[in-house]
């Protein structure tokens, strides 16, 4: 019994918990760089490490060493604690995925709000990251991504809600356990809420059809151009760990999460079907952002609104109707 | 885990904020120090080499303010469909067409305005 808070703080420090989730970060990127690479005939990320590994590691490392310009106009107060938060929340909110078990280490009825929320809270953060720069660059990406995220936050929650409302609960966790129960995927159940919530974590990642905020032809580098060092190094970190959070989502709540394929649910077959699911979700999204264009501010909003939210209304009175459920 | 329960969020916000702490502390440390002697162009903010007036830059709030209030009413609108999974049928039904007859009103209001 007195055993128990060691293997806790052993959870939550090194295995499914922070050191592990470091890990998945790096790791996540280095997927994202090399297969989007590929795709468009590149070679990506190539001499540290086997086929460039280590790469994002070495990257972050880097940028640790670099020095830490701080202009004169800034906000000195915004500008030190965006990125401080922007890379801490995202890491928090992973520990609600289940990965090791069928049960996450901060499970309760409800996270998925807190999910939701938080997804809120960083498009906040990056508004005040923005905001606090002083420069025109960083204003106008900082509210872009605001306006970005009045357009994508609406059919997100509707997608996220439809597997709650099937499952009964709003625990991730729980939806896990009943789609292991029910033995289906919610992909074959809702795929149109598969679609409408893959779309508006493209958004919520800022990857190439929604990189508005961050536009690099338009606005220099968006809302993040002041930043060096330190912070960058950190708004990177935070960029990953949204990564990691964004496939987890998408495979715990529409492709069955970590309850293996194989029906022996064992203590190792659960971490590799979560990483299958996850690294197919991150291929899929580095394979739509090596694909696509970039969208105009109006057209992102408009058509979220025209098309997203009508066509997630609809998959939510599907479900009411009993199909899907 | 469930038993810790009242315990385990405030513990793990605060973890993740002490690890980013200790990443940017340690960056402190071990970051290059750059030269004493810094000119007025290193310190400034980037404007593709043009001098900019800081004050100049500004949000324009009140453009932004109709957006927020149509975002509001419709995140109140997603969260009470977001808990209606206790009462399944007609009624999330009819709430959900009202909500769809509110999105097609404000595209056509904004479209009548143009």
């Amino acid at each position: 019994m007195t055993l128990e808070p060691l293997i806790s703080a052993l959870q939550i420090l090194i295995f499914p918990g922070a050191f592990f989730l470091f890990c998945l970060a790096f790791f996540y990127e280095w997927i994202d760089r090399k297969f989007a690479a590929r795709v468009q005939n590149r070679y990506g990320p190539l001499f540290t490490g086997p086929s460039g590994i280590l790469q994002p590691i070495a990257d972050f490392f880097k940028l640790l060493s670099k020095e830490d310009i701080v202009p004169l106009a800034v906000d000195k107060l915004l500008f030190t604690l965006t990125p401080i938060l922007y890379s801490a929340l995202p890491l928090a909110t992973l520990f609600t995925i289940p990965i090791l078990s069928q049960t996450g280490i901060m499970t309760f009825e409800g996270d998925l709000i807190l999910v939701m929320f938080v997804f809120t809270l960083i498009t906040i953060t990056v508004f005040l990251a923005g905001y606090g720069s002083m420069s025109r660059f960083s204003i106008i990406g900082g509210v872009r991504a605001t306006l970005q995220m009045l357009g994508y936050e609406i059919p997100m929650g509707l997608a996220m809600v439809g597997p709650a409302i099937a499952a009964g609960s709003l625990s991730i966790s729980a939806i896990v356990q009943w789609q292991w129960t029910r033995w289906s995927w919610m992909v074959w159940l809702q795929p149109l809420g598969f679609i409408i919530f893959v779309i508006c974590m493209l958004a919520e990642l800022e990857l190439v059809p929604f990189d508005i905020p961050e536009a690099e032809t338009e606005i220099v580098a968006g809302w993040r151009t002041e930043f060096s060092g330190r912070k960058l190094a950190l708004l990177r970190l935070g960029k990953d760990f949204e990564l990691v959070l964004a496939s987890a989502l998408v495979a715990s709540l529409y492709l069955g999460g970590a309850q293996p394929i194989w029906s022996v649910p064992s203590v190792i077959a659960f971490p590799i079907t979560f990483l299958l699911k996850t690294v197919c979700v991150v291929l899929l999204f580095s394979l739509l952002r090596a694909v696509f264009a970039r969208f105009r501010i109006d057209q992102m909003v408009s058509g979220m609104w025209k098309y997203l939210v009508p066509l997630a209304i609809l998959q939510i009175i599907l479900i009411q109707l009993g199909i899907g459920r | 885990m469930q038993d810790g329960l009242p315990y385990i969020l405030p513990i793990i916000f605060t973890l993740s904020i002490v690890i980013m702490l200790l990443i940017y502390w340690f960056g402190g440390k071990t970051a290059a120090k750059g030269s004493l002697k810094t000119t007025h162009g290193k310190k400034a903010t980037y404007a593709c080499g043009e001098d900019f007036p800081v004050e100049e830059v500004r949000v324009d709030l009140e453009r932004f303010f109709v957006f927020a209030v149509y975002f509001l009413i419709f995140d109140v609108l997603a969260f009470i469909l977001a808990t209606s999974f206790y009462t399944t049928g007609l009624i999330p039904i009819a709430y959900s067409l009202i909500v769809l007859a509110a999105v097609a009103a404000l595209l056509l209001a904004r479209g009548a305005r143009k």
